[in-house]
């Protein structure tokens, strides 16, 4: 938990796994390969219970379809990291767009996630802003 | 008829937005549908993505992020305060530039790790 972030509301615990996840999503060694980049990630991520997206290009899979951890959708399509949300509770939520499909997913970031990544991400909407924006973000960001 | 221009119906129907009471013509200023309140950018959740066709949920669905697609032009992410669903709008001309600046910004006023070492990444 972050420094500023001590006094805020308790936060709702984690889903407990109910579905039993296919045999090759964590095989033997207890690790995965990500889709996007190919790198062997392990199962186990600080501070999250459920590893569901690469902590190096941030990119998951389209396994879940309405809550997560259903293992419902047979979509199994990669899923970009296209936005960063932050949360009430302080922290930062991913979310993931579907490149085959078009479905949204809302992740937690976990402990070991790419920081230049995320960073990356929560700069570009004010990267790409048109010019009358641009003054705007900048007093905003010097404002921080 | 031509199909690109909208029904006198379309053109003339309003909504009222569902948290701050505004009523919102139908029709956006470049002429496609409106999906949210262009003054407090909250919408409601009245299709299903996950399923296709229209959702029985009805609940308010507020803007929690803002993602930016190859073309450039802003995506707003709607989230539904009553089933947690994701739903993306494209901004359209006329929405509150304030609170879509606040909206992109507010990862970075509020970041889980410290930013000051990124200067000299």
């Amino acid at each position: 938990m972050g420094r500023r972030n001590r006094d805020r509301r308790e936060r709702r615990p984690q889903r407990a796994k109910t579905v039993l996840h296919a045999h090759g999503e964590a095989g033997r060694g207890g690790s995965f390969r990500c889709a996007g980049c190919r790198l062997e990630v392990p199962v186990h991520a600080p501070g999250t219970a459920h590893r569901n997206h690469c902590p190096h290009c941030l990119t998951s899979l389209h396994v879940d379809l309405r809550i997560p951890g259903d293992r419902a959708a047979d979509c199994r399509g990669p899923m970009a990291a296209v936005g960063l949300a932050g949360r009430a509770d302080g922290e930062w939520m991913l979310v993931h767009r579907c490149a085959r499909c078009g479905g949204l997913s809302g992740n937690r970031v976990a402990g070991d996630d790419n920081a230049r990544a995320l960073v990356r991400l929560a700069v570009r909407p004010l990267a790409g802003a048109p010019s009358g924006f641009a003054s705007v973000a900048r007093e905003a960001l010097v404002r921080l | 008829m031509s199909t690109t221009e909208p029904s006198p119906a379309l053109r003339t129907s309003a909504f009222t937005c569902v948290r701050c009471g505004l009523t919102v013509s139908a029709l956006g200023p470049d002429g496609r549908g409106r999906g949210h309140c262009p003054s407090c950018l909250s919408s409601l959740h009245t299709a299903d993505r996950v399923g296709g066709g229209p959702s029985d949920c009805l609940g308010r669905m507020v803007p929690v992020s803002i993602s930016v697609p190859r073309g450039g032009a802003w995506v707003l992410i709607h989230r539904c305060t009553r089933c947690a669903a994701l739903a993306e709008a494209p901004v359209a001309a006329d929405d509150n530039h304030l609170v879509l600046m606040r909206i992109a910004v507010r990862p970075l006023a509020d970041p889980p790790f410290p930013l000051d070492l990124f200067g000299e990444v």
